[in-house]
């Protein structure tokens, strides 16, 4: 018997950041092909900051993103002062922490709460959402408001900040400024434990599978900017040796590149790895809440439940937020004094999507010869195709609309930034008879 | 004596560093002195790079709101305004990516989340050139004298709040 070519097709992925397209062929009943098509122009950052200063980088590459510019910042500072020998003061450090803390918050609360409650819920849209769950979307907006609030005093404005430096900060906040804050931290902390009880009233689709998982990790802090690159097979990495590891194919499909491991197999990034890999480091109020939820293993088995992990590390990040605000002390100065120095700056950090790989060769000229970019989406990619192609069988009976909206739910689990892989989606099924 | 409280926020939104985008700022740098102490008091201006449902969320329940901004699909320099309301249900193009909401989308989430939206107008300038470190376009800078007294025309009428 021969089955009829069937196409399911979304032209435009909502809810995702980018554009692009999905492609699933199903031939003789079985899914043949699931392919990612992002089709957007690429953005040539790796080449706008060939020739500039470090400094000049950091402004640049803040572009990449405007949810997750920080990410784009910190990858390339700690790249750069790791060739240059750069020893931050304390304060420092602890305030590009909290400066993570910030953009974690506001992405996080963004896609759980605009982008991706909708789903579980049965709205096309946060707006429609918002008509019945008033207060929910109210939550989220406050949640995202506090972490911008947070990234404009520490990075001089919410998008794309501007005040991170080699050595430390253009500017340093003044004590005053972060305990004029701590009611608006306080209070993303309480709603942030009431955000895991709403994730996890969310009934997730039944879908389990047992992904190859990779994050940073350190051992006495939930990783942000420094750790091991490793995964949940045994990998070990220093955050600078990403490519001893990895690599990147282009498919004809995708502008973005694609990662594989050496192995050619795919992984995943991002916060179901990090809570898998470093449930140990986090806060201890949101491991708490971890402990409670008993979603440790769903969290890692299964992409939907991704929201549950976005909800419990919202606990961590405005948790350490209140406490690395608590104990500020401001720098002696904003900045240390560094020389450039010829070589190769290479460097991991989490991006909220995931780990985020920048590598830098400097010329005698202390100016950027070349650059490689590595965003998490990218890096995704690959796993997000293997799960759809995994996951699609349970749908392909279903009417199509509902077909549909099961695989867009099941991207949307990624929190996909293709805007920084480059950009994203516009889903086709299409199934063939075998002559 | 402390100020009375005011009855009209201005959000004021683009980027001065981004050639057209910056028209609002520079309006309302030219309007404000123009303004009688008796108005200005009434006054309460906000910056906002990008109009955020929270922005007008925040705006209090007997307060009155003026968006301003530089707009693409008018002509470049030409002015419109807008009922907050009106625009909120205007059909825009579908925004592919989340990383900003058309602004009828950020409107009809506060409306959603804030049940009403506060009573207020948006008065636009068609804008030309956006790219950052750009200057002003001629055409925008031909218009802004008519947005000028667009924007005095909406602070006069929405300055004085209703009787209840």
């Amino acid at each position: 018997m021969h089955q009829a070519d069937l196409r399911f097709q979304v032209q435009n992925l909502t809810r995702v950041e980018g554009e692009g397209s999905l492609h699933l062929l199903v031939r003789d009943g079985a899914v043949a092909e699931a392919r990612l098509q992002i089709f957007e122009a690429p953005r040539y950052f790796e080449a706008l900051v060939v020739g500039r200063t470090p400094d000049e980088v950091l402004d640049i590459v803040s572009r990449i993103c405007g949810i997750c510019p920080v990410a784009y910042q910190m990858s390339a500072v700690h790249a750069f002062e790791d060739l240059f020998g750069v020893t931050v003061d304390p304060a420092t450090r602890a305030l590009r922490r909290l400066l993570y803390c910030a953009e974690w918050i506001e992405s996080h609360a963004l896609h759980i709460y605009l982008l991706h409650a909708p789903d579980f819920l049965g709205y096309p849209s946060a707006v429609e959402l918002a008509q019945d769950h008033r207060q929910l979307v109210a939550d989220g907006l406050r949640l995202k408001q506090i972490g911008n609030r947070l990234l404009a005093l520490l990075g001089g404005r919410a998008i794309h900040p501007v005040s991170v430096r080699v050595g430390g900060w253009s500017r340093a906040p003044r004590r005053r400024q972060l305990e004029k804050l701590q009611p608006d931290l306080h209070e993303a902390l309480r709603l942030a434990r009431a955000t895991v009880d709403v994730a996890l009233g969310l009934k997730p689709p039944e879908f389990e599978r047992e992904p190859r998982l990779v994050a940073l990790h350190h051992p006495a802090e939930y990783p942000f900017n420094e750790g091991r690159i490793v995964s949940n097979d045994g990998l070990n990495l220093p955050a600078q040796g990403w490519g001893e590891a990895f690599h990147e194919i282009q498919v004809p499909w995708s502008n973005a590149l694609q990662a594989r491991g050496s192995d050619g197999l795919p992984y995943l990034l991002g916060p179901a790895a990090r809570i898998a890999l470093d449930h140990g480091q986090l806060h201890p109020l949101a491991r708490e809440a971890l402990d409670a939820s008993g979603a440790l293993e769903s969290i890692r088995t299964n992409p939907y439940r991704s929201i549950v992990a976005r909800a419990i590390e919202l606990v961590h990040v405005t948790a350490e937020a209140i406490e690395i605000a608590d104990g500020y002390e401001p720098p002696a100065e904003p900045a240390v004094a560094w020389q450039p120095r010829p070589g190769t700056a290479a460097w991991a950090t989490e991006a909220p999507r995931g780990l985020l790989f920048h590598r830098y060769e400097v010329g005698d000229d202390g100016k950027v010869a070349a650059a490689t970019i590595i965003p998490p989406t990218s890096q995704n990619q690959a796993a997000i195709e293997a799960d759809l192609a995994t996951f699609a069988p349970r749908v392909l009976d279903l009417p199509m609309d509902a077909a549909t909206h099961a695989l867009e739910q099941l991207i949307r689990s990624y929190d996909p930034c293709i805007s920084c892989a480059t950009h994203f989606l516009d889903l086709t099924v299409q199934r063939e008879a075998r002559a | 004596m402390s100020a009375p409280p005011p009855t009209l926020r201005l959000l004021v939104c683009g980027s001065a560093d981004r050639g057209d985008d910056g028209a609002a700022l520079n309006a309302v740098a030219h309007v404000l002195p123009r303004l009688g102490p008796e108005v200005r008091q009434h006054l309460e201006v906000r910056r906002c790079i990008q109009l955020d449902a929270n922005d007008l969320i925040e705006v209090a329940d007997d307060e009155a709101c003026l968006v301003l901004d530089t707009v693409v699909g008018i002509d470049p320099g030409s002015v419109v305004e807008l009922d907050l309301d009106a625009l909120a249900d205007r059909a825009t193009v579908a925004a592919r990516s989340s990383h900003a909401l058309p602004i009828d989308q950020t409107l009809g989430l506060a409306r959603a989340v804030r049940g009403t939206l506060p009573r207020g107008l948006f008065v636009g300038i068609g804008g030309k050139w956006f790219g950052f470190g750009q200057v002003r376009s001629r055409a925008l800078r031909d218009g802004m004298a008519a947005f000028e007294l667009a924007i005095e025309a909406a602070i006069a009428s929405l300055a004085e709040p209703v009787p209840a």
